[in-house]
């Protein structure tokens, strides 16, 4: 395999000396030189979606392309097009000699030097004078130069195989010399022609009897070509961190595969592919191979980086100790070597890592860095800063929000932050920031219950910069909607959703994981909801067989297992995962939404078992929290909870002016489970105001009346809300409660309507859930109600 | 010489089969393969005469060749020892294969070799008689005697095979001990350490001959002869190879040992008579002809006879190619070789020389194809490498020609072409020691090499060291006396170390040289070495040139303005009927920078004997050509002011009396 120069290297010098002869009309000229440079510059990412179908170009392009870019413009000498100026001079290059002249030409298209200048004025020679000259540095100055100095470093039988080689490229353009002028006839090589040889003579078979050979790969390609494709397929694999499709693969080893010259990039294309995979050791093994053939050409340079990869390769793996010794030692070379870069960025990963995994970190014996973590950003952002390394600045803007956030501090401050790093980005072309500046802004409108905002920003993350943003983002923001979806109770939406996500994704094992995570947590939702126990203890046992590392899903599972233990009447051990889950968050110093809702979680508990009065401080103490931090789905839910505290103890009516604060609020956010609890926290409290009402006076009775049939319009609201999240229980207990309602007013019939009505859905619920434990629901159905007659 | 006879034909087929067949067995593939060609460009025709009865002569005329030919049924004893030892002989030939040789030969003769022998170490002692041994054995422990003992119980053939591989080892070996290409440790000195080994054994066998009452078969003897040669031991070993061809003649290594030995074509015609006379005989004749650079017309006329026994020989159309080259017709030569590639594409041998001649003609486009055509036929043959680097060469990329010459050489040290062709680079590149030491090896190689030993003495001309390149040209010019550049060297050289007569008669060898071949006649060189004596044609003007300004070092101006007026005759070419006896013939060069120098000259010297019409004719000559106008014009104003001044002479001395009284104005 050559070096550098292939055929279609040749061709593209062609159209050099072309345009340098001044034949490309000047209407040709932008589209023949933005082809050249296209061919020899890689592209820079940008946002665009034409971009990609342009630079997924094949390294091997063949002649064609080559006919196809000049066929279309006619050449400045009147009746050719410059398709034939370019077959003209490709079919000039008769023999292996012609190339050698062709090649010692190119030194032609250059700017004189003072010296050649001389010699040329000496020698008579003046340049024509619309002949345009590269300067030397000119990109197509450097290209001319290399490929010349390329050439010169040729061994003469690879300069043959040049030759063999072009002579196949050219081939499949014979049909058109007919239409050049002077150049038809002349055969492949003059030599051949001027010894009168034809094909099957054993001369012409010793010299181009191997012409016929389809193997075309071999010189086809360069090094450079393949070097340029395999550093366009780690820049993908590290930025995007998807893996390599198998096609390609397949193609890679073809090419790399007989030259017997193996790149060291395909060993980091191999370890990355590996890491992505999940194959732990071949990821470690591929990395170490890479660094050492690194360690031949260069010196230590490159050996903070392999320590870097090295540490997110452990932690990725949940190697945390192994992951933080390495890190320790790339902080120390970084420094030693004074690598502001690798330094800047080993820093702010130890720093997202202690914040991913607070745990696991401290277990590993990390003391975090420098005092605290506020610090540590301020202090990343001043180097950032310093070293004019905008992406970190702005994903360290974007930390900052996520921290300020996260501890319920202001959240225009984390608003300002998201705008700054936003502007960054748009000013730097920061094209890898964007999602997680869009995933952030989705989190911020989230918690701020702002619903359909939040999804929006996952939608515009999902459509318009899925191509640059990371694999892991885009799955990230689809997981979020399926979630929302969820919640708002349509289930099928949402593991659709998961479902349509490409399969290549779940070739990376990591986001394989998460999908399956989250597809299992709606799954579970959805089994809670329907009180189908037994498919809820199965999914949660395979989730936790799978435990994610990710702290978010660890979190929405513990919920779920505390809902699971809830329903099934375990409501001590439930009370146990509630202290131990809240606890663990408290020293972790988690977010403050999930300590909220650990907060909500115990005093909906205590309502469960029957005492909402305990669960009193908690609750209050869960709305002020979320008030401040401006969480407000969590205010809602915590506002619930004191609401029915207060229809406890009898402050029917104070609970009543807190709900009709609030659902307006929550009906907006969607979450159709929290507007069913509300609606019948308020169902309650119109229930409990219309008790409170004086049986004797008239207006009382009226009163009464009315309040009572003010919380039966909310049971039924809370019936439909119930519905549609197939909650069957929670619909169960607003039948239930129905019935009770007509029963006391005396429609005895109404009140048998609304039971046969409880029955038929419960038994509607119990068929499609084909469970056994209906009779189970039944009795704590008959047994709710019961209370509920009670109260 | 006409055709052969039916019968002769089968016979000479018969034998060149069993030359085949018999260097194989030996292993001595480059003989057997060139017998094998020759086997094949006979004639094809039918194989129906078979006897092997008639064993006369084919060759009619000149020299009645008698018949090569033993009979073929072999020696008995021979015979019967090598049926014997068939088995091991079949182990040690496919070892041989193998490349194993140490073990090829342990096969026949276990243990090391004796390592003394007088033949090698001393030459001189040994002129002569080579079983004079008595020393040699009393000095030898008693190894040798048990190798004796151990080998006089083999078949010839098993015992050349045994040496002959032990040989090869010794090769292998030397060539891995020596130093890279050209660097700091290779001297070129490193020494076969098998030969005194090989040696000693064959002496004792060659001794202890007649008494076995076995006859020698040819191929020990050819054997020896490697070894002498060696050893330096020429005229020794020229008696073996002799010996050995006497014996068999079809051994085509044995020949070209001996020609490589001889060195002039005196030596050759030396022992023409002590060769047996047979076609073999005929072709090395042609062959060592062409290697020394006798490319007569008798040789030519000796080649086409043998060509017309093997029309389609490769190797005889070759030489016919090498013989033109050498007379400088690079276009006959160049068809010849272009023929033989279209019949043969993959034959690399001799493609170096083809290489020259297309570098010397200039044609690189047929260059670059015959290196792409070698190079796809094997890139690692020598000759291959020296295509290429001619290529290199002619492309003016003389840092990678020299590249492809030194592995060439890696190759095949001892491939000529490539030590001088590297020189030539080396001279190029401005590295006169490298040259010098290119130069060198290349001499050492072959002494027959003119062009080594002419570009050892330009380089030394480049190093200002004349007396010395002297030497070296005067060896070129001895070895190709006919070739008026060498001569030319010579004279110059002479020239520049003050012997100038000694130069003017190189020069007016040159000229005659010149002649030569410009006439084409082969017989007519002779020792006329006075002008007169030239033939037609143009001489060249610079040899002339040259020689007058020799004359004129020796303050012999009248001859020295003769030469010059010769000089300037080139420009008309000889249609001045006293220098030419047929006029119109030839035109002239026209006017030369030589012939331009040499009318200045002329205008001068008529300038200052004050003829000043004669001078100004050859000043206004001048300017009319364009050439030293500045020069010419100073010398018309100069002649015309002298003209002037004799005629004022009178009235200029007495305005210069006035001025000389009154002193200066101003």
């Amino acid at each position: 395999m050559s070096r550098y120069l292939t055929p279609q290297k040749i061709s593209l010098l062609v159209l050099v000396s072309l345009y340098c002869d001044s034949v490309v009309p000047s209407s040709a000229t932008i589209p023949i030189l933005s082809f050249i440079v296209s061919h020899l510059i890689p592209a820079a990412p940008s946002n665009s979606h034409k971009h990609i179908s342009n630079g997924s170009q094949d390294a091997v392009s063949s002649v064609r392309v080559f006919e196809d870019v000049s066929l279309s413009y006619a050449s400045s000498i009147p009746g050719r097009t410059l398709l034939d100026l370019f077959l003209k001079k490709m079919w000039e290059i008769t023999s292996f000699d012609a190339l050698h002249s062709f090649f010692d030409s190119l030194g032609d298209l250059l700017v004189r030097t003072r010296e050649e200048a001389d010699r040329d004025a000496a020698g008579g020679i003046i340049a024509p004078p619309d002949r345009i000259f590269l300067s030397r540095i000119s990109p197509l100055g450097t290209f001319v130069r290399r490929a010349q100095l390329e050439f010169t470093r040729l061994q003469f039988h690879d300069a043959v195989k040049l030759w063999f080689a072009f002579l196949k490229y050219r081939a499949p353009t014979a049909q058109w010399t007919r239409r050049v002028a002077g150049v038809a006839g002349s055969g492949i090589d003059i030599n051949i022609t001027d010894l009168g040889l034809q094909p099957g003579d054993g001369l012409f078979e010793v010299a181009y009897g191997n012409l016929d050979d389809t193997d075309e790969v071999e010189e086809m390609v360069s090094l450079d070509d393949i070097d340029r494709m395999l550093d366009f397929q780690v820049d993908r694999l590290q930025r995007l961190g998807c893996r390599l499709p198998d096609d390609m693969e397949e193609q890679l080893r073809n090419m790399v595969g007989p030259s017997g010259t193996v790149l060291r990039q395909s060993h980091l294309v191999k370890f990355f592919d590996a890491w992505r995979a999940g194959d732990y050791t071949s990821a470690f093994d591929n990395l170490h191979r890479y660094y050492d053939y690194a360690m031949q050409t260069r010196d230590k340079m490159h050996y903070q980086y392999a320590l870097l990869h090295m540490a997110i390769l452990q932690a990725d793996f949940g190697c945390f100790s192994e992951a933080i010794a390495a890190i320790n030692e790339t902080i120390a070379t970084a420094r030693e070597n004074q690598d502001m870069s690798c330094l800047n960025f080993s820093l702010s990963w130890l720093n997202h890592m202690s914040k991913a995994y607070p745990k696991q970190m401290k277990g590993a014996g990390y003391m975090g860095m420098i005092g605290s973590e506020r610090d540590g950003l301020i202090f990343l952002k001043a180097k950032a800063r310093e070293t004019k390394m905008y992406s970190l600045l702005s994903s360290t803007l974007l930390n900052e929000a996520k921290l300020s956030l996260s501890n319920g501090e202001s959240v225009p401050r984390a608003f300002e932050h998201t705008y700054q790093a936003a502007h960054l980005n748009i000013r730097e072309n920061i094209i890898s920031n964007y999602g997680g500046q869009m995933l952030l802004q989705s989190t911020i409108f989230s918690r701020l219950g702002v619903t359909h905002l939040s999804s929006v920003y996952c939608e515009i993350l999902l459509h318009c910069y899925n191509i640059n943003s990371p694999i892991e983002e885009n799955v990230r923001a689809v997981c979020r909607c399926a979630y929302m979806a969820a919640q708002a109770g349509r289930y099928d939406e949402g593991l659709s959703m998961l479902e349509s996500i490409e399969p290549d994704v779940h070739r990376t094992l990591k986001l394989h994981q998460y999908i399956v995570s989250y597809t299992g947590i709606i799954k579970v939702k959805r089994a809670l909801r329907r009180a189908d126990l037994v498919a809820c203890s199965h999914l949660l046992s395979q989730l936790r067989s799978g435990a994610a590392l990710d702290p978010e899903i660890s979190f929405l599972l513990s919920q779920c297992r505390i809902a699971h233990l809830t329903l099934s009447g375990r409501f001590s051990d439930a009370f146990n995962l509630i202290e131990d889950v809240g606890s663990e968050l408290k020293d972790e110093g988690a977010d403050l939404y999930q300590r909220i809702s650990m907060l909500v979680a115990k005093a909906t508990l205590f309502a469960k078992v029957g005492r909402p009065e305990k669960g009193f401080s908690v609750a209050l103490r869960a709305a002020s929290t979320a008030y401040r931090a401006r969480l407000m789905p969590c205010l809602w839910e915590a506002v619930g909870c004191v609401a029915n505290v207060l229809n406890a103890v009898g402050e029917s009516r104070a609970a009543g002016r807190l709900l009709d604060a609030v659902i307006p609020q929550a009906l907006e956010s969607s979450d159709m489970a929290l507007c069913a609890t509300l609606y019948s926290f308020q169902a309650d409290a119109y229930m409990g105001m219309a008790g409170e009402e004086d049986e004797s006076t008239s207006t009382g009775l009226r009163q009464r009346a009315a309040k009572v049939s003010k919380a039966e319009l909310y049971i039924d609201s809370a019936r439909e809300s119930f519905k549609r999240t197939e909650d069957i229980q929670g619909e169960c207990e607003m039948l239930a409660k129905k019935a009770l309602i007509a029963k006391l007013r005396g429609d005895d019939k109404l009140a048998e309507d609304w039971a046969e009505n409880y029955l038929r859905t419960r038994d509607a619920a119990g068929e499609r859930d084909d469970s056994a434990d209906g009779a189970e629901g039944w009795e704590r159905g008959m047994g709710r109600r019961n209370g509920e007659g009670e109260g | 010489m006409g055709t052969l006879s039916e019968s002769d034909t089968a016979q000479l087929k018969a034998q060149l089969q069993d030359a085949v067949t018999s260097c194989t067995d030996r292993c001595l593939y480059q003989s057997a393969k060139w017998a094998a060609e020759l086997l094949n460009s006979l004639p094809s025709s039918d194989l129906t005469s078979g006897s092997d009865t008639d064993v006369d002569s084919p060759m009619s005329d000149s020299v009645p060749p008698q018949t090569p030919m033993r009979p073929l049924p072999k020696d008995r004893i021979e015979a019967q020892l090598e049926a014997r030892e068939m088995h091991k002989f079949l182990l040690a030939k496919t070892y041989f294969d193998c490349r194993e040789y140490d073990r090829c030969a342990a096969v026949f003769i276990p243990g090391t070799l004796p390592k003394s022998s007088t033949n090698l170490s001393s030459p001189q002692s040994t002129k002569g008689k080579p079983p004079a041994k008595g020393k040699a054995k009393v000095a030898t422990p008693t190894k040798t005697k048990s190798t004796m003992d151990s080998i006089s119980g083999l078949s010839q053939k098993a015992i050349f095979l045994a040496l002959y591989a032990k040989y090869i080892a010794g090769e292998k070996r030397k060539d891995e001990e020596s130093e890279m290409i050209l660097g700091p440790q290779d001297g070129g000195v490193t020494m076969n350490k098998e030969l005194n080994g090989i040696s000693t054994i064959l002496e004792d066998w060659f001794s202890n001959l007649a008494s076995s009452g076995r006859q020698g078969q040819g191929w020990l003897e050819y054997m020896y002869g490697i070894v002498l040669a060696k050893g330096k031991n020429e005229n020794l070993a020229k008696q073996w190879f002799i010996r050995s061809v006497h014996l068999y003649p079809y051994n085509w290594g044995a020949w070209q040992e001996l020609s490589s030995i001889l060195g002039t074509a005196e030596e050759l015609s030396l022992i023409t008579s002590k060769l047996p006379q047979n076609l073999m005989t005929f072709v090395f004749h042609v062959y060592t002809s062409q290697e020394l650079y006798q490319s007569t017309d008798q040789v030519h006329t000796e080649l086409s006879q043998i060509q017309d026994i093997f029309p389609s020989s490769a190797f005889l159309k070759t030489q016919r190619a090498l013989l033109f080259h050498h007379t400088k017709d690079f276009d006959e030569a160049e068809s010849i070789f272009s023929g033989l590639l279209q019949s043969d594409p993959h034959r690399i041998d001799s493609l170096d020389n083809y290489s020259n001649i297309l570098y010397v003609m200039g044609l690189r486009p047929k260059l670059a194809f015959l290196a792409q055509l070698a190079t796809a036929t094997d890139k690692f043959r020598p000759e291959t490498c020296c295509v290429v680097g001619n290529y290199y060469s002619l492309k003016s990329e003389h840092e990678k020609a020299v590249m492809y010459f030194r592995r060439a050489l890696t190759l095949d040290r001892n491939f000529l072409s490539a030590w001088t062709l590297m020189g030539h680079e080396f001279v190029e590149m401005k590295n006169t020691h490298a040259a010098i030491e290119s130069y060198r090896r290349a001499v050492d190689v072959n002494r027959k090499d003119y062009r080594a030993w002419y570009g050892l003495g330009q380089t030394y001309e480049v190093l200002e060291m004349h007396s010395y390149a002297l030497f070296y040209h005067q060896r070129a010019a001895s070895l190709r006396p006919y070739d008026p550049k060498l001569w030319m060297a010579v004279g110059q050289c002479f020239g520049k170390v003050g012997k100038y007569a000694n130069g003017i008669r190189a020069y007016k060898r040159a000229l005659v040289a010149g002649s030569y071949y410009d006439a084409g006649a082969g017989s007519s060189f002779g020792s006329q070495e006075g002008v007169s004596g030239l033939g037609g044609g143009v001489l060249d003007p610079e040899v002339l040139y040259q020689i007058a300004l020799l004359y004129e070092r020796l303050n012999d101006l009248q001859e020295c303005a003769a030469y010059m007026e010769l000089t300037i005759a080139q420009e008309e070419g000889p249609e001045y009927e006293e220098y030419n006896p047929m006029p119109g013939e030839i035109t002239g060069v026209g006017v030369t920078p030589t012939t331009s120098k040499a009318r200045m000259w002329l205008a001068r010297w008529e300038f200052m004997r004050g003829m000043y019409q004669r001078s100004m004719e050859l000043a206004n000559e001048l300017c009319q050509d364009g050439v030293e106008v500045e020069d010419a014009k100073a010398l018309v104003r100069d002649i015309r002011a002298r003209i002037e001044r004799e005629k004022d002479e009178g009235a200029r001395a007495a305005v210069e009396a006035v001025e000389r009284r009154f002193g200066r104005k101003t």
